[in-house]
């Protein structure tokens, strides 16, 4: 256990210490340069910005947060009932499961445009763009969790007497469970992406217009502030998934939940 | 054939024939079980014995002939039987004991009447400590115990077990051997095992049948009269080797055809 303790904090501690070595290093250059905040903002001169105009970034955090939690949970829900959909019916799994495969050559942050012409711009372009963006991986990554289940554990089951509803209770949705956490991870990442990038093109408010905005007003080191406060953000909601991935998937090994699918 | 008298019949298998297309898998096999008979059916790999033991399950169809369980035609899984199969296939996200009473969820009968049986069988597979662990703690030969335990929860007439131990190492499985002979011992059971092992089938039979490569078809059966209870002992025994020889000798002979 104490060896495991000692590994976990050195895990920890190298990627911090040379973070803290980088940031200083950036510091150093930019003050011995005297490079121009309007090029590259020193790191205390972030940490400022973030202090002093910490109204205007949390006024435009709340409303990207709130769509991408909302886009987020609506493909979490899509892509876990299509994925059933698909499991169970053989003629959805033939027909549409190929056009959801070959429809992502699609770069879906350049339907974004199309969105605005026909929503407008507002929230539900930032929404729909979120969703269509998280729903594949959410959608392949639970299929793959509800289909992969050894055959030897079906006919365990059939042997003993298992009705449908059960195999899919019992056993489908818990085999499921990890693939589904694997997808939510890669699609929380992917709903920040999605309104952020929507915001740019669709909308009056939130991170992503406020980017734009300061970009506008050569105001670098509020562009700076506000993508260090949409990472603190997305770290944050990245890390409350793992954490009840932790629990909900207890039966595998910390190491083997890190590892999990890619999108 | 062995005869059985109709009152101790359990298990009927008459005129059984398997083909997958134009692939005959088994020919013509007919085998009776009696009541708490431990009956082998000892093959090659490959040879049909463990399709056989699936459509004694109910799992898998018959291309003809018939099978009959205390003479009602099998036609489809029944809760009167426990499967063991070549794997523990364990729910890794169960632990033990929730393992071993998964039948009884199934069978939708009430598992707090059950935890307490789960328990005692736990106990005489000598696993009753690890009753709340996860299955990756445990090592291969604990989780077919397990297995074993599961197969057993729903009190079943009948145990089908389909190369349990072969996939454990050797040491395991001469151990785990000892280890069923005598929980069959202290909970009797119509026991129906299928093995690709000579020592293993005579160790633990009553009665080894020997099946010829495919289309599989019983080309020897053997009583085993050695006394009981079976240790490991047993294994060095002149009468022991005598009947792993006989045996052998029909597995030989078998593949001369």
């Amino acid at each position: 256990m104490l060896t495991d303790a000692r590994k976990k904090f050195l895990d920890l501690l190298w990627p911090i210490l040379i973070s803290v070595l980088m940031i200083a290093g950036w510091e150093l250059i930019v003050r011995a340069l005297g490079v121009r905040s309007i090029i590259l903002p020193s790191p205390s001169r972030i940490v400022e910005t973030l202090i002093e105009r910490h109204d205007l970034l949390l006024a435009n955090l709340w409303p990207s947060l709130y769509l991408t939690v909302i886009g987020f949970a609506l493909s979490v829900g899509g892509g876990i009932l299509v994925a059933v959909l698909i499991t169970y019916s053989s003629f959805l799994r033939r027909g549409f499961y190929p056009i959801i495969i070959v429809s992502q050559v699609v770069p879906k942050i350049s339907i974004a445009p199309l969105f605005i012409v026909w929503f407008g711009t507002g929230a539900v372009s930032c929404l729909l763009l979120a969703f269509l963006i998280t729903f594949f991986p959410m959608t392949i990554n639970s299929a793959l969790g509800f289909q992969s289940i050894d055959e030897d554990i079906h006919l365990m089951a059939r042997t003993f007497m298992a009705s449908p509803w059960q195999v899919f209770w019992k056993i489908r949705m818990p085999n499921a469970l990890p693939h589904i956490f694997g997808g939510m991870k890669i699609s929380i990442t992917l709903a920040i992406i999605g309104v952020i990038v929507s915001e740019f093109v669709a909308s009056q408010q939130g991170i992503g217009y406020l980017i734009k905005l300061a970009g506008g007003m050569l105001d670098t080191p509020l562009m700076m502030a506000s993508i260090t406060i949409l990472s603190i953000a997305g770290l944050l909601l990245y890390g409350l998934i793992a954490l009840v991935e932790q629990r909900a998937v207890y039966w595998q090994k910390s190491s083997d939940i890190s590892g999990s699918a890619g999108g | 054939m062995e005869r059985i008298e109709a009152a101790s019949l359990v298990l009927r298998v008459k005129s059984v024939r398997k083909l997958y297309g134009a692939l005959e898998a088994i020919r013509n096999v007919s085998l009776d079980v009696a009541t708490n008979e431990f009956v082998s059916i000892l093959g090659p790999s490959g040879c049909g014995k463990s399709t056989l033991l699936m459509m004694v399950a109910g799992v898998v169809d018959k291309s003809a002939g018939e099978i009959s369980i205390n003479d009602a035609p099998v036609t489809g899984p029944r809760p009167d039987i426990g499967v063991v199969f070549q794997q523990p296939v364990l729910l890794p996200w169960r632990t033990v004991l929730d393992n071993v009473l998964f039948p009884i969820e199934l069978l939708k009968a009430s598992r707090a009447k059950y935890t307490e049986r789960a328990m005692e069988l736990l106990a005489m597979a000598k696993i009753h400590d690890f009753a709340d662990h996860l299955p990756r703690q445990l090592s291969g030969g604990m989780r077919q115990r397990v297995s074993i335990c599961r197969a057993l929860i729903h009190d079943p007439g009948i145990l089908l077990m389909d190369e349990p131990f072969s996939a454990l190492d050797a040491i395991t499985r001469d151990e785990m051997g000892v280890e069923l002979s005598r929980i069959w011992q202290a909970n009797r059971k119509t026991v129906l095992f299928v093995t690709h092992s000579i020592r293993e089938a005579a160790f633990l039979s009553d009665r080894v049948i020997v099946m010829g490569r495919r289309p599989a078809t019983i080309v020897e059966e053997v009583k085993i009269e050695l006394p009981r209870p079976r240790d490991i002992a047993l294994m060095e025994s002149e009468p022991f080797n005598s009947y792993v020889r006989r045996l052998r000798k029909a597995i030989e002979a078998s593949h001369a055809h």
